[in-house]
């Protein structure tokens, strides 16, 4: 067993960088010109278009706009800064934090599958106390909302990590991850609709903060756990964490991944995402936040349409890093072509019978 | 600059190079057969071929199709320089081995294709007298960049960077079979000193590149007031080789891992690898972010 971790941010580093006091970075600004967008993307909304209300309410929680970035895909931010204008974004979330250090699973951590991957990181974290010490206040600096991500191993631990991140400077939601399929115990809540209605209850009384339910799709029926989550007080779901998968190498008569069963992601899920939405929006009128493939602002539409106030984007940043900058540029343009002035307006906007 | 300096130098433990990546669509100059199944593509990439540094690797991707979905880092082979002499691109060398790079080799002049870069930590820059660069298979690539800056033949990196300095480059060079040998006119075009062992005699001599590396080592034991320091990269197992037998001859050697990746850039916790830290424990390290060079010493095999 590796020791209680050391920290894993990445800091600044060498000639080309200096600290400030807060031990952040100054560099030279985003150069846009250095970074160019798949050509499939449309380009950045003209000067004809009409100014379009990206502003969304989840809750108790309004942000900026609906694009944000999904746990356990964005590392800490810091890792981006030189990539993406953190400030635009809608939110960060930052990788799922748990009450002590953990190392994480064994290698391979990762393999990719047709239009996919399949991960089994296991909560590879520092621990909430170094987050707070080290991470938070840099996340807190950067200009957009922080949705720090959390994961108990029993209710207690949420509880008590929930208040902790209250009680911080910095947050400005917390996401519950009761859906992480890849160590012991991480999706009691998330399958259990009783459990998981007391546990969104606990955190809410706990914490000052806007708490956020993250769901897992490897349930029977994601409307009844919606059900319980917003029972329980949420101001938003989130849907979905990774579909349960395996890879198997037959010559050597093993699986690939370390932790034999691991998560998929990426757009191979997506339409699974979409149901999952569908769903959900059909059940409850909590605010959702889809989460699942998506990777270009023709995906954003689709699970807006469908039911979402906000998107997070997973795995598309590992392959195409510089993508939340290019949906953001595209969106008010897509919106303006279905003649509204704000995404609000098109949330749930799926027309179910044909006229 | 190597990953232990850094360590020392922040207090979170961890370095951090992506500080130069940026993201763009590189066009396809060529893409040319070095060897079997190894191919040589040249990228026109100015920004990224300005910042790159040996050691360093880039991501590509294809462009177009969501399969294979990811990335795949690929070492600094070489910069290319325009008619002034600045630089106006990258090489990178690779070989033929699954879903990413047989689609590679049919990229054609003209095509696009995605790239994020320079990525990882490089080589250390600390100057010595006798360079040795042991290299297996198509892990031979990181180190035409490398022995090329030793020999003051180019200086790669942004102006702030320091170039390394040695007074020799060597290059012990193994491979299966001469089908496989790949690149070395330009090692020895720069200066480097090639020796080439295969594992069927059918080129060099027959046996183990750390067999050629013993007798290197032998070599310069005898003449102790030259500093030796060993750079490898290869397959696992004859990395592991090599360490030990550096350890063995206390000679300095860093090591350049292949960890699979999904990101490059430190956001995924795929690339782990056990790191020893400085209490004797060991952690899980990400290999983009921290490495891919680690001091031999460092690693837990
Ligand atoms: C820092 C760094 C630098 C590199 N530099 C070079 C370079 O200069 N030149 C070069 O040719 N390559 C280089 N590589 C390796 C390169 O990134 C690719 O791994 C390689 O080219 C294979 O890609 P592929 O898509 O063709 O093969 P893939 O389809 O990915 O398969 C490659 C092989 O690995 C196996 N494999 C793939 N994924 C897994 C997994 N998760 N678990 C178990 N086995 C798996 C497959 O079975 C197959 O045998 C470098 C790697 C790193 C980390
Ligand atoms: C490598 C990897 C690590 C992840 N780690 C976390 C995590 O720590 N916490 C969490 O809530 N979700 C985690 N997820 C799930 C994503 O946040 C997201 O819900 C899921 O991948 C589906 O979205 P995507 O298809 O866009 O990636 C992880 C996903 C991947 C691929
Ligand atoms: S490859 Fe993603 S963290 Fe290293």
């Amino acid at each position: 067993m590796a020791r209680a971790r050391r920290f894993h941010a990445p800091v600044a580093h060498g000639k080309a960088r200096r600290l400030d006091s807060q031990g952040c970075c100054r560099h030279a600004p985003f150069e846009p010109s250095a970074t160019r967008y798949p050509l499939s993307l449309a380009p950045p909304t003209s000067p004809a278009a009409p100014e379009i209300d990206l502003r969304i309410t989840l809750g108790r929680l309004t942000l900026p706009n609906p694009i944000l970035v999904a746990s356990g895909t964005f590392g800490y931010a810091r890792e981006m800064e030189r990539l993406v204008d953190l400030s635009r974004l809608g939110g960060i979330l930052p990788k799922t934090v748990t009450r002590e250090a953990r190392p994480g699973n064994a290698p391979w951590r990762t393999v990719e599958t047709p239009s996919g991957m399949l991960n089994s990181i296991g909560l590879d974290n520092d621990g909430i106390d170094a987050f707070v010490e080290h991470h938070l206040p840099y996340l807190a600096a950067r200009g957009a909302p922080i949705i720090v991500s959390i994961a108990g191993r029993t209710a207690e631990e949420f509880v008590e990590m929930s208040a902790m991140v209250g009680d911080a400077a910095g947050a400005a939601a917390v996401e519950l991850n009761i859906s992480c399929p890849n160590v012991s115990h991480g999706v009691d809540f998330g399958v259990n609709g009783v459990l998981c209605e007391k546990l969104v209850a606990a955190c809410r009384a706990a914490c000052r903060l806007p708490i956020i339910a993250k769901l897992t799709p490897n349930v029977t029926s994601i409307a009844e756990i919606a059900k319980a989550a917003e029972a329980g007080g949420a101001d938003a779901i989130s849907l979905i964490n990774t579909c349960q998968g395996m890879a198997v190498d037959w010559r050597r008569q093993r699986p690939i991944l370390g932790n034999v069963i691991g998560g998929l992601s990426g757009p191979a899920i997506k339409p699974i995402a979409l149901r999952c939405v569908y769903q959900a929006a059909q059940a409850v009128t909590t605010p959702l936040i889809g989460i699942g493939g998506i990777a270009s602002v023709d995906d954003v539409m689709e699970f807006i349409v469908a039911g979402a106030s906000a998107v997070q984007l997973g795995t598309v940043n590992f392959y195409n890093p510089t993508v939340s900058m290019a949906v953001l540029d595209a969106l008010p343009a897509a919106i303006a072509t279905l003649g509204a002035t704000g995404v609000a307006e098109v949330v749930g906007s799926l027309q179910l019978k044909r006229n | 600059m190597s990953s232990q300096c850094s360590m020392e130098a922040n207090p979170l433990g961890a370095a951090y190079y992506a500080d130069q990546a940026l993201q763009t669509s590189a066009t396809i100059v060529e893409n040319v057969r070095l060897a079997s199944g190894t191919y040589r593509v040249r990228l026109e990439a100015p920004e990224l071929a300005r910042r790159v540094a040996p050691g360093q690797f880039l991501m590509l991707r294809l462009t177009g199709g969501s399969d294979p979905l990811l990335g795949r880092p690929l070492a600094l082979y070489d910069t290319w320089l325009d008619a002034d002499g600045r630089p106006r691109g990258v090489d990178v060398v690779y070989l033929v081995v699954g879903r990413m790079t047989s689609r590679l080799a049919q990229v054609k002049a003209g095509d696009v294709i995605e790239t994020w870069g320079p990525l990882g930590n490089g080589f250390s820059t600390e100057p010595v007298d006798h360079l040795i660069m042991v290299a297996g298979g198509i892990g031979q690539t990181p180190f035409l960049a490398l022995g090329r800056e030793a020999l003051g033949g180019r200086d790669y990196g942004e102006a702030v960077r320091r170039p390394l300095r040695a007074q020799r480059a060597t290059l012990c060079y193994g491979v299966r079979n001469v089908d496989l040998l790949a690149g070395v006119d330009d090692f020895r075009a720069a200066g480097i000193d090639v020796r080439v062992s295969s594992d069927d005699g059918s080129v060099g001599r027959k046996g183990l590149v750390t067999e050629t590396l013993g007798e290197l080592l032998d070599e310069a034991a005898t003449d102790p007031g030259t500093s030796v320091r060993i750079a490898c990269c290869g397959p696992e197992r004859m990395m592991e080789a090599v360490a030990h037998l550096a350890i063995q001859r206390g000679v300095a050697c860093e090591v350049s891992l292949e960890t699979p990746m999904a990101c490059g850039i430190g956001i995924c916790f795929s690339c782990v690898v056990k790191v020893r830290q400085p209490d004797g424990e060991w952690d899980y390290k990400r290999t983009c972010v921290e490495g891919p060079v680690f001091a031999a010493k460092q690693i837990e095999w």
